[in-house]
């Protein structure tokens, strides 16, 4: 079917005149077939992963050297022998084998304590924020991933590209994917039962009525549109790609194929999302847990090896979301309440690799009960947006409504940020500081590095690092409590003589 | 007050009823108006139903899963019988409002017999008082081992959480009515109950005896005391009412209209039967701007096509699950998202736009097919089959093509179709024919039929009550 029948038949265009969606006027379009822009892109593909729930961070990386977590945690905690040493002070949960071999091989970027300000601990509206990318208390009804394709596809909707904009893998459609004409996603299960299904079924042409219901009628027919639309397509790209590995046959394992299945077939849609869920565990946590996270690092490291197998893996990236970690201290019903910040994942063999950010800091809790977040949520699909999709950071700062600094979650990282840049600081963790915060800094060159405190009349308090380091990710901590109050600088210099300065607040 | 006619009947059954057929539309327009059908069918109490076994009083056992699994099924298929034959009563609605409200699954509460004690509970309340059903609810076994309570202390020990942030978010006020202190407080109330067999038992050693300070509140409250602390905010009536009004009017919230409910609901003391009656009598319940707006749950869907199309007796087979005639709406149920006595999570099915996306709008066209096919998508025979012929002799018209299109298209649809739209369908009957020669006696008239009947159901119109 030609595009401008399709969209005729939708009552969404009516023989090229203006029509209005929403309020907002747009002019239709002549028929217009063009693909996903994969030169915008370069073909590269997002992944997500929806821990659905809350995962327990502090038990998926496990502090192993802090007190504070096995007095707090007097059952559900991970034996420090048990843990995958990542360092001398963090280990993985013992049952993300696959996971930590992707760590070893430099294939994992862990960023620990993300999270956001005025966290919210209800499920529901967590949810929303970290799907919609707002502020705690700003309600945004689209997904940013929603807003982004919008961005790469300007005629949509009076035009559909010729691949699905987006694809979720189960049955119940996520915000995420919602955009201001509604949904950008196409949703299903199993690529070929989603052919039968649909083929029977017309797209059809009658005005919609002025009311509510002729709303609803509206969304229906879009739905029913891009099936019909997009059916055919994603079955005959099935049908193309192929898996070079035996999945696991979990719920995980199932939707992760037919991923790689339909990237290899070569399907030009953007981003897929997968969900699990079950993470709220708020009794009997550990074997729950344990077999949760199991599933994830089973079928997300065979997914990646899937992908390299197949010569696909430099272009797609994975990365893992929760609507929040899991409270320090443990319930009276061997489990967890909700909590605020966690870790989060990015796998690929884009990434650098490594551990961005400090162990969480468990003296310093809220008025609840939980730690602070370290990473703002929104720096992660700030560095996705520009450093894997290459957009620059106007058009990340419209997405997500603020500019967000990025993270050197990727190889591109620095190049991207500001040409020929060799190191970075971020910002102390936590800030003020009382007792141990923490730096976080990174170099791109097998260089000298010195960190230095100073006063505000210029003084050098402390010099935290003076020594050669290898190209990597670095995390050093400085105890406060030696400092008067007050305001002072911070500094990092490289040997080649790039240096960056930031302030930091001391305070009881 | 709202005329009682055909387009009104017929909104208010749709909303209130799992669907309906023409001899339910019948029925109800016999009443002489809106009030009277509303007070002598609608709200009328109905007899308890007999449960779906002598084992919904048997102490539960562990590692039975076998057994549970056939009897979860047999209780589903019980709840559908219900829907089908609940005649012109709302109460079954309720039920599955207030399971929607008061959330539980049957994969955390392992036990089908506290899953039916649960729904004992929603039927004894369906038009009753919501406060006394809120504290009969905090310490259901159910909802015990669902939201945690079960086991958490409070006397020397952290409390779990998990109800008290619930009840205050999702049962009862809302979120931004209540603080994480109010929560933390709340918990320690909720705290001291375990569940032994079928029964929540209380110990009065497990809970702190120190002050609480709840929603402002400062006293050592027991668990029934923080409930009315609940009912007792401002931001109460109205949230239970906006989403009795999401549930039965339209998600497009009309403040001003809720306003009035929750002024019923509290000048009624919490109780529901005066609030429905308010309701359906409303001209704001027939507000021709909401009217086919409401896109039907899979429980409507299903219960509903069964209804319209006239099938009346479907077998149970308590002791032959597998085989029974309700076999495949469960497996449809579970496909189509709406696995009755399994919401998503604890908040609930949120229904309208969320129970549409491409996979399970192509679901429903495969249901509705499959039921008039007699088989399922694969080919496989399901337990029924629509017989077309007979089917389409019930409507007067049935001989006449175009009369026999516009009298079924009223039936089946809320909105009225197009005349472009009517046309199309003639033509699927009509095939290729003309009018005149058309009778459900000409060859081939079985399959016509079903071909229009499946192309009824395919349309997004159907999609909408």
């Amino acid at each position: 079917m030609k595009r401008h029948e399709f969209l005729r038949q939708m009552g969404l265009l009516s023989g090229g005149t203006i029509l209005s969606m929403g309020g907002i006027q747009l002019r239709a379009m002549p028929a217009n077939h063009f693909k996903v822009n994969i030169e915008e892109t370069d073909g590269k593909i997002l992944v997500i992963l929806q821990l659905q729930g809350g995962n327990d961070g502090l038990n998926t990386i496990i502090p192993i050297e802090d007190p504070k977590y096995y007095s707090a945690r007097a059952s559900v905690n991970i034996k420090k022998e048990a843990t995958l040493k990542l360092n001398n002070t963090l280990g993985m949960h013992p049952s993300m084998v696959g996971i930590k071999n992707l760590y070893d091989a430099g294939k994992l970027s862990i960023i620990q304590n993300v999270g956001y300000e005025q966290p919210d601990r209800s499920h529901f509206r967590s949810t929303d924020i970290w799907l919609s990318a707002s502020d705690a208390k700003q309600q945004v009804f689209d997904g940013w991933v929603g807003r982004y394709l919008e961005s790469q596809n300007p005629s949509y909707p009076a035009t559909l590209p010729s691949d699905p904009m987006a694809i979720q893998l189960g049955s119940v459609e996520s915000m995420l994917l919602q955009g201001k004409f509604g949904s950008l996603g196409t949703v299903f299960e199993d690529p070929n039962l989603f052919y039968q299904l649909v083929s029977g079924s017309k797209v059809d042409n009658d005005p919609p009525p002025n009311t509510v219901a002729g709303e609803e009628l509206k969304f229906l027919r879009q739905i029913a549109a891009t099936s019909i639309q997009y059916s055919e397509e994603i079955k005959n790209k099935a049908d193309l790609g192929k898996n070079s590995q035996t999945y696991p046959n979990t719920n995980l394992g199932r939707q992760l194929s037919i991923v790689a299945k339909l990237i290899s077939g070569g399907l030009n849609t953007p981003v897929y999302l997968t969900t699990l869920n079950g993470f709220d565990t708020h009794a009997n946590q550990l074997t729950a847990h344990t077999n949760l996270l199991k599933q994830v690092s089973e079928a997300v490291s065979i997914f990646q090896k899937d992908l390299e197998t197949l010569g696909l893996a430099d272009k797609v990236t994975l990365v893992t979301i929760s609507e929040f970690g899991r409270r320090l201290k443990e319930n009276g019903t061997s489990g967890t309440d909700h909590g605020t910040a966690a870790p989060l994942f990015v796998i690929g063999n884009s990434v650098r690799g490594g551990i961005i950010g400090s162990n969480p800091n468990l003296s310093i809790l809220d008025s609840s009960g939980d730690f602070k977040y370290e990473f703002d949520y929104r720096q992660i699909y700030t560095s996705i947006l520009q450093d894997h999709f290459g957009t620059d950071s106007a058009l990340s700062k419209e997405i997500l409504f603020k500019s967000f600094s990025k993270l050197p979650i990727y190889k591109t990282s620095e190049k991207i940020a500001g040409g020929s840049k060799t190191i970075d600081i971020s910002q102390n963790y936590p800030n003020p500081a009382s007792e141990i915060t923490n730096f976080n800094y990174f170099t791109t060159l097998n260089q000298g590095i010195k960190i230095k405190i100073i006063d505000l009349v210029g003084r050098e308090v402390a010099i935290l690092k003076d020594e050669m380091h290898i190209a990597g990710t670095y995390s050093v901590p400085f105890n406060a409590s030696n400092l008067p109050p007050g305001i002072y600088a911070y500094n990092i210099m490289a040997s080649n003589g790039e240096q960056k300065s930031l302030k930091m607040v001391v305070s009881r | 007050m709202p005329n009682w006619n055909n387009i009104n009947a017929k909104h208010l059954l749709s909303r209130a009823l799992f669907g309906f057929k023409q001899s339910d539309l019948n029925t109800a327009l016999l009443y002489k108006s809106v009030d009277d059908f509303v007070d002598k069918e609608l709200l009328k109490e109905n007899p308890i139903p007999s449960p779906p076994g002598i084992w919904v009083s048997e102490t539960p056992v562990p590692d039975n899963g076998t057994i549970d699994g056939q009897r979860y099924r047999g209780l589903n298929y019980w709840w559908f019988e219900l829907m089908l034959k609940e005649k012109l009563s709302v109460r079954e609605k309720m039920v599955l409002f207030l399971h929607n409200h008061f959330t539980s699954q049957r994969s955390v509460v392992s036990y089908p017999q506290h899953m039916y004690d649960q729904q004992v509970l929603f039927r004894k309340y369906a038009f009753g008082n919501l406060r006394q059903l809120t504290k009969e609810i905090t310490i259901n076994p159910a909802m015990l081992i669902y939201l945690n309570g079960r086991g958490s202390r409070s006397k020397n020990a952290v409390p779990n959480e998990n109800y008290a942030r619930e009840v205050m978010e999702l049962f009862t006020l809302g979120v931004g009515n209540y603080t994480e202190n109010d929560i933390k407080e709340a918990a320690k109330t909720f705290a001291g109950w375990q569940v032994i067999g079928l029964e929540s038992k209380f110990d009065v050693n497990r809970v702190s005896t120190e002050n609480k300070t709840i929603l402002g509140k400062t006293g050592n409250f027991t668990y029934d005391q923080t409930i009315d602390l609940l009912f007792e905010q401002a931001s109460c009536a109205p949230f239970i009412c906006r989403k009795i009004y999401k549930e039965f009017v339209s998600n497009q919230i009309d403040e001003e209209f809720v306003k009035k409910m929750a002024k019923v609901l509290k000048d009624n003391d919490f109780n529901l039967k005066p609030l429905l009656s308010f309701l359906f009598k409303s001209d704001e319940f027939y507000n021709i701007n909401v009217i086919g707006s409401k896109i039907k749950s899979p429980s409507e869907l299903m219960i509903g096509s069964l209804k319209v199309l006239d099938f009346k007796n479907l077998a149970i087979k308590y002791d032959d699950v597998n085989n029974s005639d309700y076999a495949y709406i469960y497996d449809q149920s579970k496909i189509l998202q709406q696995q009755l006595f399994e919401p998503p999570n604890v908040a609930g099915w949120p229904g309208q736009r969320d129970w549409i996306s491409s996979t399970t709008f192509a679901y429903r066209s495969g249901f509705s097919d499959s039921i008039v096919n007699g088989k399922k998508i694969n080919g496989a025979k399901i337990a029924f089959k629509l017989n077309a012929i007979d089917y389409a002799r019930t409507f007067q018209n049935s001989e006449n093509a175009v009369k026999f299109i516009d009298e079924i298209t009223d039936i089946f649809y809320q909105l009225p179709l197009s005349i472009i739209k009517k046309k199309i369908l003639l033509d699927t009957l009509l095939e290729g024919t003309v009018t005149e020669n058309y009778s459900t006696y000409v060859p081939m008239a079985e399959l016509r039929l079903q071909k229009l009947f499946k192309a009824m159901m395919r349309l997004p119109e159907y999609q909408l009550g």
